[in-house]
């Protein structure tokens, strides 16, 4: 392998941080390239906590609306898929499908059922004695003709597929470039765990944000972290669907 | 083409060819004039003052991880022995305990450990926002400065990591 300096244009047959012909210095230095990942990274945060405002003020302004449901799931989406453009090759690559390996598809399958009978039970718990509030995630959606729907659409299907994208895709891979691969995954939940908004659920979304990095990070794929976010959220919706029906009435 | 690897770099001990005028690693020039001498011992010099610079800077932001710490769990217990509210002194106390373990974090990993920081003191100050708009102006240039920082910290931490 040689390297051509392109201030003298002589030559090099070896790995040199300096030309050797006229003392400049090659290739472009890790700091600068690690600055430019990190540039992106905190724009990446700023753009999301702004989006949380907006949203937040809109649903106040306009709460039980379709329409403007639908623009806020959209523009986040819209968000996640423009800056997974900055790096789209090493992310399309997350979306192949993994070699089937029955031990880690079958804890993909029964870690969330048992994580979301736990969350429920202990959040909901928590929560009421706290702050005296009852989330009801299916409730929400009752000013709907198919609430049951509505709720599966978007409390289930549409978070694993953009939150996966966005913080096992975009931020895991631009964490990586800045950080190793171990301070990736923990930096991954962390950041996962302050979307939430919650410092009360930050106790299990941390743990939970390091599985689904694990998992990402040992088997390249968003493919596991989206079936176990999405069983999730799901049994999460059906217990408070059922506990909606036959403790409310 | 003559290779000999006889030859060290007169600052850094990497090995040289006979044919180089400057060192591979350090960019020393082995062969150069005086002149070209005093301008790399100036360069290495301003990095090394640089590098100095950003341990100070670290350590203040770490400072700020701390303070933070302090001021949220104060916070907490004034709100739980004034109000009687739980709910406050809960979220304080997780909050104040994530600080102090990204401070001291700080020492061992500071890119990281800031980055949470910061990320962590903007997500506090939007909640606060959130639930009421009038404290977003409240201690805004204290805001402005934790906020710079921190920033400081993060981009300081970046330029020595190895």
């Amino acid at each position: 392998m040689s390297i051509i300096c392109s201030s003298c244009n002589v030559e090099i047959y070896r790995e040199v941080k300096f030309c050797t012909r006229c003392g400049k210095q090659l290739h472009k230095s890790t700091v600068d390239k690690r600055t430019s990942s990190l540039n992106l990274i905190i724009v990446f945060y700023a753009t999301f906590l702004l989006f949380a405002v907006v949203s937040y003020l809109l649903y106040n302004e306009y709460p039980l609306n379709l329409s403007v449901d639908i623009a806020i799931e959209s523009v986040f989406a819209l968000m996640v898929v423009g800056f997974s453009l900055f790096d789209y090759k090493e992310i399309l690559k997350l979306y192949k499908i993994p070699k089937l390996n029955k031990k880690v598809l079958g804890f993909s399958i029964v870690f969330p059922l048992f994580s979301a009978v736990v969350v429920s039970l202990s959040i909901g718990y928590l929560n009421e004695s706290l702050f005296g509030v009852n989330e009801n995630y299916y409730s929400e959606y009752l000013y709907l003709d198919y609430p049951l729907l509505w709720a599966i659409l978007f409390t289930a299907i549409l978070p694993p597929i953009f939150e996966e994208l966005g913080f096992r895709g975009f931020l895991f891979n631009s964490l990586q470039k800045v950080v190793s691969e171990r301070i990736t995954i923990v930096a991954t939940a962390f950041i996962f765990a302050l979307i939430h908004f919650s410092f009360i659920s930050f106790i299990w979304i941390f743990p939970f944000g390091l599985i689904l990095g694990y998992i990402r990070s040992k088997y390249n794929t968003l493919w596991y972290g989206i079936i176990i976010h999405f069983i999730h959220n799901f049994v999460v919706l059906m217990i408070d669907y059922y506990n909606f029906n036959y403790s409310f009435f | 083409m003559i290779q000999t690897q006889d030859l060290a770099c007169t600052i850094c001990k990497t090995s040289m060819y006979i044919e180089d005028l400057y060192c591979p690693e350090c960019g020393y020039p082995e062969k150069g004039t005086e002149r070209e001498v005093a301008l790399y011992h100036a360069r290495r010099a301003m990095q090394k003052n640089q590098n100095m610079g950003a341990d100070k800077k670290i350590k203040s932001a770490r400072n700020i991880l701390y303070v933070m710490a302090g001021i949220v769990l104060v916070f907490g217990f004034f709100g739980f022995f004034e109000d009687e509210d739980v709910g406050i002194l809960i979220t304080n106390a997780i909050l104040g305990v994530i600080y102090l373990l990204l401070g001291a974090w700080t020492s061992k990993k500071p890119l990281a450990a800031l980055l949470l920081g910061l990320f962590l003191y903007l997500t506090t100050v939007i909640i606060s926002a959130i639930f009421d708009p009038s404290t977003v102006l409240r201690g805004i240039i204290f805001k402005i400065i934790i906020t710079v920082y921190l920033g400081v910290g993060v981009y300081s931490a970046s330029s020595i990591k190895k």
